[in-house]
């Protein structure tokens, strides 16, 4: 029978179809507010809910959360962290910690005199650093922006009078350019050997290995016996006076600042590359949650539909279908996938694809047993008497009653998808276009964290890997105790 | 009639065995191709390294060296058509012959895939199957007493821990105990089997084993004890709620009784499935959970074969997890068949 020739009124009113009609969505909302009530009983469930939300309220809000909002798409650009300590501890330690770190500071501002003179210019500026901790600074930079033919000197004013040249250069800059004057390195431990010298023993002076001191923590040391083995900080206002004499006529510096490099830094500390792990862990959010729900619900989209469409069927489609499914069951899913990732290096999209292909097998068997319960239900006969095609009662009358079942499991193949995702960038197969907590926890293993005992580095992505699964797995099993009757305590 | 569901289900394990390779075969023919072509190359450069040449004219030398590289090339298919070579392939791993890897070598330097293997397998099936029995005792005992108080206090904590370890990556964990225990207060040694140099003597041999051990099994017992006290406390559950208790309970059976002989007895199949379940997973996860602790079992191979690009290494040793995957669900599913007389074997599902 076509379905044209039967006769269809066309002359309802519109409030009449409203209610004729949707009577099956009426039921399911009817079911669905049945079950939020329960739901809501479920402290856990609704612990689970918090935090999704929370999660999300931070994927939206990203870039107000994060000091640097470019986080997600520069995360490999050197230059975008450069300005950053390297390996420094959380800010908040220092209310902790028995000494307190410097923290990251910017000097901008000095106080400028300019000399002119017919060849050249005389550019004296003045910072000052008012130094207050226990543990110096690492480091400290110059940056501004000059051009021409320009010679440096820096100078560290101690509290206690003394000088110290900490840099002496000249540079030449055809356009006008970003200048990053790390003020370290050799010359710098040079220096500081004989700052030190000058005032340690000469016994202490032999043991010391003069290739290996960290000159900031002499310079900031009191002057005193000791200071090249055991240097004891000197707190108090410290200037930083830089001499530039500009060499022509267009040679100027503009805008010169100092980066002090601290010993802590942001929310959560850096790793050796200088990325802020914050901005990092929170630019995962939003990649963690899109791997794990777009893969959930693919595979469990598919799962259902292979699972019904096995049981509805049965005969020799059924079995040949669930042979399909043995095979794919019998595969250990992470050894393939992560040679598969290594051989074919893939984007995020492929590697979502790769993990549906092994995923879908979650729910078949349930639903397949559920399917065959439904097809013997006398309404399913009823459809059929009424030629009803096979796609709709699969998908009309079949699936639908699966949908809670569905929401279940795909709850609990979230954080599956999330861990694989993880352990695969964690070998360093991930995809190198964005940034993963696994991949944030590949870096801190290469780096030598857990040697060196970085925990900043190595906590905050794998416990929000953890808490994100941990969300899932509140919602999944609350609405897996509704779903299961058997499993009521009361 | 159960020796003809255990023929059947094995016969279906093998046919199904044979179906993944072929699939692997396919997957990595293309890349295993190019390793196996410089391989050929390296082998042929230094066959004639060695060989005295001296009386040999240049053009006759490259002659040689094509006829030679001709030779090859027929021995390991390198002519024949895509299908062909993945027929040939999947038919070598079957075998078990993975051939010989481009860099990774057994502890005695050798360097057929093959022995690299099988000197991985005892390892890996010691520390897992150490944490798994370790693991199966805890989660039984705890499951019962989540089930016998469900809904109190006992029960509910346990549960969170549950859903709170439900997604923490092993991995972490192990990273997180290594860098506290072994590196920030030293503890434990931060991975491999044993001290280097190895202490003489069997027993401090064994006693330094042990030591190698804690802290990986420790990990894994922190991780998966809590979701199998869960499904084990469920089955009782759902056991604990049917006619046959209540009646034991009715007949004045001590409560003792009712639980480890009418419960326990009765939920046993889908307990020695989860045990088994368990296990299995834990070992394909193992992967990365053994190359953090350089435990040098087959994870850690996958691990160091990854990081050396071996792909025959990496062929035969997902060739070798498989089977062992597999022969464990085979295994299941023969066990599940005589523990639950319920299931109907070898009639129609």
């Amino acid at each position: 029978m076509n379905k044209e020739q039967i006769p269809v009124k066309r002359d309802y009113k519109p409030g009449k179809i409203a209610t004729a009609q949707p009577s099956r969505w009426r039921d399911l909302g009817v079911s669905l507010r049945g079950f939020w009530k329960e739901f809501s009983q479920i402290k856990y469930g609704v612990a689970g809910l918090i935090l999704l939300a929370i999660f999300f309220l931070m994927i939206v809000f990203e870039p107000w959360l994060i000091p640097f909002p470019e986080a997600s798409e520069r995360w490999r650009d050197i230059s975008y962290w450069d300005s950053n300590p390297r390996n420094a501890a959380p800010g908040w330690i220092n209310w902790f910690a028995r000494q307190k770190g410097a923290t990251h500071q910017y000097l901008r501002d000095p106080i400028l005199e300019v000399e002119e003179q017919a060849r050249f210019k005389v550019i004296k500026g003045t910072f000052s650093y008012d130094y207050r901790f226990d543990l110096p600074p690492t480091g400290l930079s110059l940056r501004g922006l000059g051009k021409g033919d320009l010679r440096l000197t820096v100078r560290l004013e101690r509290p206690d009078g003394q000088e110290i040249e900490l840099y002496k250069d000249s540079l030449r800059r055809r356009n006008e350019d970003e200048l990053k004057l790390p003020l370290g390195g050799l010359q710098a431990a040079s220096t500081a050997f004989e700052f030190g010298q000058s005032y340690d023993s000469a016994e202490n002076v032999k043991r010391v290995n003069r290739h290996m001191i960290r000159p900031y923590n002499i310079f900031f040391a009191r002057a005193q016996e000791g200071i090249l083995l055991k240097p004891e900080p000197l707190p108090g206002e410290y200037k930083i006076h830089l001499d530039v004499v500009a060499i022509g006529q267009d040679a100027y510096i503009k805008d010169p600042y100092l980066i002090v490099s601290g010993r802590v830094f942001g929310l959560l500390g850096t790793d050796n590359s200088r990325r802020d792990i914050w901005s990092g862990v929170v630019a995962g959010i939003k990649w963690a949650m899109f791997i794990g729900l777009l893969t959930a619900f693919i595979s469990v989209v598919i799962g259902v539909t292979y699972g019904v469409t096995s049981a509805y069927f049965g005969g020799w489609i059924d079995s040949m279908m669930m042979r399909i499914f043995e095979v794919f069951v019998s595969i250990p899913i992470l050894p393939v996938l992560i040679v598969l990732s290594a051989v074919f290096k893939p984007t995020i999209w492929l590697l979502i694809f790769m993990m549906t292909v092994f995923f879908w097998t979650g729910p078949v068997r349930t639903v397949r047993s559920i399917g065959m319960q439904i097809r013997e239900e006398t309404y399913i006969e009823a459809a059929y008497a009424l030629n009803a095609s096979h796609a709709r009662i699969i998908f009309k009358h079949m699936v639908p009653q699966l949908i809670p079942y569905a929401f279940a499991t795909m709850a609990l193949a979230v954080p599956r998808a999330i861990i694989f995702e993880a352990s695969i960038s964690l070998l360093g197969f991930g995809d190198a276009s964005i940034v993963t907590w696994g991949q944030i926890l590949h870096d801190a293993m290469n780096g030598g964290a857990i040697l060196q005992g970085l925990w900043w580095w190595v906590i905050p992505p794998g416990l929000t890997i953890a808490l994100m699964s941990m969300t899932f797995a509140f919602i999944g099993f609350s609405m897996d105790k509704i779903l299961n009757p058997k499993l009521k305590t009361r | 009639m159960y020796g003809r569901y255990a023929v059947k289900r094995i016969i279906y394990g093998i046919i199904t065995y044979m179906v993944i390779i072929f699939i692997f075969s396919m997957l990595f023919n293309t890349v295993v191709e190019t390793t196996l072509r410089s391989l050929l190359e390296e082998r042929l450069q230094g066959e004639f390294l060695q060989m005295d040449l001296g009386n040999y004219s240049a053009e006759q030398i490259t002659e040689l060296k094509a006829q030679r590289r001709d030779q090859l090339y027929r021995m390991h298919h390198l002519y024949s058509p895509f299908i062909v070579r993945v027929f040939w392939r999947a038919y070598n791993t079957i075998t078990f012959n993975f051939g010989q890897s481009t860099n990774v070598t057994s502890s005695s330097g050798e360097r057929d895939v093959g022995m690299i293997i099988a000197e991985a397998v005892p390892r890996t099936a010691l520390l897992f199957t150490v944490a798994a029995v370790i693991n199966i005792t805890l989660f039984i005992f705890l499951g019962i007493k989540k089930a016998q108080k469900a809904g109190k206090m006992f029960d509910q904590s346990t549960s969170i821990i549950t859903m709170v370890v439900f997604g923490m990556p092993s991995w972490w964990l192990a990273m997180l105990l290594i860098m506290f225990l072994s590196y920030v207060i030293p503890l434990f040694p931060s991975g491999g089997m044993f001290s280097t140099p190895p202490p003489e003597g069997s027993w401090a041999r064994l006693v330094d084993l042990l030591y190698h051990m804690i802290l990986p099994v420790l990990t894994l017992v922190l991780l998966r004890a809590w979701g199998g006290a869960y499904l084990i406390r469920n089955i009782v559950l759902g056991t604990l709620q049917e006619d046959y208790i209540m009646s034991a309970r009715a007949r004045g059976l001590p409560e003792q009784k009712v639980l480890y002989g009418h419960t326990l007895r009765s939920a046993a199949p889908p307990i020695a499935t989860m045990a088994v379940m368990s296990l299995l997973i834990s070992f394909s996860g193992g992967l990365i959970f053994e190359g953090i602790f350089s435990w040098p079992g087959m994870g850690n191979l996958f691990w160091v074969a990854l990081q050396q690009y071996d792909i025959p290494v990496l062929m035969g040793n997902l060739a070798v997890t498989t089977l062992l995957y597999m022969s464990g669900l085979i295994f299941l599913d023969l066990i599940y068949g005589l523990l639950d007389p319920r299931i109907k074997v070898g009639g129609k599902a």
